[in-house]
């Protein structure tokens, strides 16, 4: 019985510092990963290259950005984002950098023009037909239908009583 | 009767579906719009990869029609259209300028030399065949990050005053020349000549 609950007592404890030491691994990464080349003058200059480096699309892989890939196009715009910053421009200005070069394509959020509004307006659209469609449906069939099946219930009621 | 409208949407929808999808499958999620396409090179100095004390500058690839070509040793597809490249400027005459640029060598961290690049590069074009008139060296790969450039090989069609018209992605193969590069190359061929020769009977009258 004591041994039972001392194993279980170990095992209890060898699975929380398994935890702990896996998230421990998995913050240090997280940290490492912009540290390993770069260094920047301020915490904010650091957020934003990270910022940055998650939002731009590396132009030659499939859908990855330029932080995930190690595409040599993602190691050299990674580095670009990093002088362009280190040289002061804004975030913005970093963006409508690598735009002029790679088009839209390179940034993760589309501009909203003629073409890409009806990935915004598409669902809107569809809910709100759909809404009507339901609403009208709803407001035309039931009442008489409701009546007879009251009424048929009613008269299935009475049966049983009698 | 009523109902026969109801019925048919599902189906609007899915052949509109089958449209949608079937034309995915020849779209290709790699072709990007050129941003450099209609514009003038932007501005670089840099060396010839061969002799490093030639300085180039987007003043040097005028007046003349050029393929500038992207291109490094470590690229597979360069080595396969190296060839019919050699063939394009022995038979046709056609003027290739390269843009070297190298894989291995970090900027910030570089540890190649560059004869050691120079040897690569040697022996490469003696396997293969030159196509170039010669190479442009982008060192520090700003130039082709300028570009637009993604990998390589990619080509940029030059014209006589300096305007790039078309960037082409991928090798020039015998298919790829006489469908859409050649056709573009040999019109801004004739292009430049009337250019000059309307511009000749000017000088004739000075």
């Amino acid at each position: 019985m004591s041994t039972s609950a001392l194993s279980k007592k170990y095992s209890f404890n060898f699975l929380s510092a398994l935890i702990v030491l896996l998230s421990v691994m998995l913050m240090s990464f997280d940290v490492s990963a912009a540290e390993d080349k770069f260094t920047f003058d301020s915490d904010t200059q650091r957020a934003s290259f990270l910022r940055l480096t998650a939002e731009l699309r590396c132009p030659m892989c499939q859908n990855q950005n330029i932080a995930d890939s190690d595409a040599m196009i993602a190691h050299d715009m990674r580095r670009k984002v990093y002088s362009l910053l280190k040289q002061g421009k804004s975030e913005q200005e970093v963006i409508d950098y690598m735009k002029a070069r790679y088009g839209d394509f390179v940034h993760y959020q589309p501009p909203v023009t003629a073409a890409t509004f009806w990935l915004w307006a598409g669902p809107v659209l569809f809910i709100f037909i759909a809404l009507l469609f339901v609403i009208r449906k709803r407001s035309v069939s039931p009442p008489e239908d409701m009546a007879a099946k009251l009424a048929k219930a009613d008269a299935m009621l009475e049966q049983e009583k009698e | 009767m009523k109902k026969a409208p109801l019925v048919a949407i599902p189906l609007v929808l899915f052949l509109l579906l089958v449209v949608f999808l079937f034309k995915g499958l020849f779209s290709d999620p790699r072709e990007l719009d050129s941003q450099v396409k209609d514009k003038t090179l932007p501005p670089f100095s840099l060396p010839d990869l061969m002799e490093p004390n030639t300085t180039y500058t987007p003043e040097d690839l005028k007046g003349q029609v050029t393929i500038l070509n992207v291109w490094g040793v470590w690229c597979v597809t360069c080595a396969v259209e190296m060839p019919y490249l050699t063939q394009l400027r022995n038979e046709q005459d056609v003027h290739i300028v390269g843009l070297y640029f190298d894989q291995d060598l970090d900027p910030d961290f570089g540890t190649k030399t560059l004869s050691r690049v120079q040897q690569e590069v040697t022996n490469m074009l003696s396997r293969y065949g030159n196509p170039y008139a010669y190479n442009i060296f982008d060192v520090y790969r700003d130039t082709s990050l300028d570009l637009g450039v993604t990998g390589a090989p990619e080509h940029f069609v030059i014209d006589a005053r300096g305007i790039i018209r078309m960037h082409h992605i991928g090798d020039i193969n015998e298919r790829v020349w006489r469908n859409k590069v050649g056709p573009l190359y040999r019109k801004l061929v004739a292009e430049s000549r009337n250019d000059v020769s309307e511009s000749l009977p000017e000088v004739a009258n000075e």
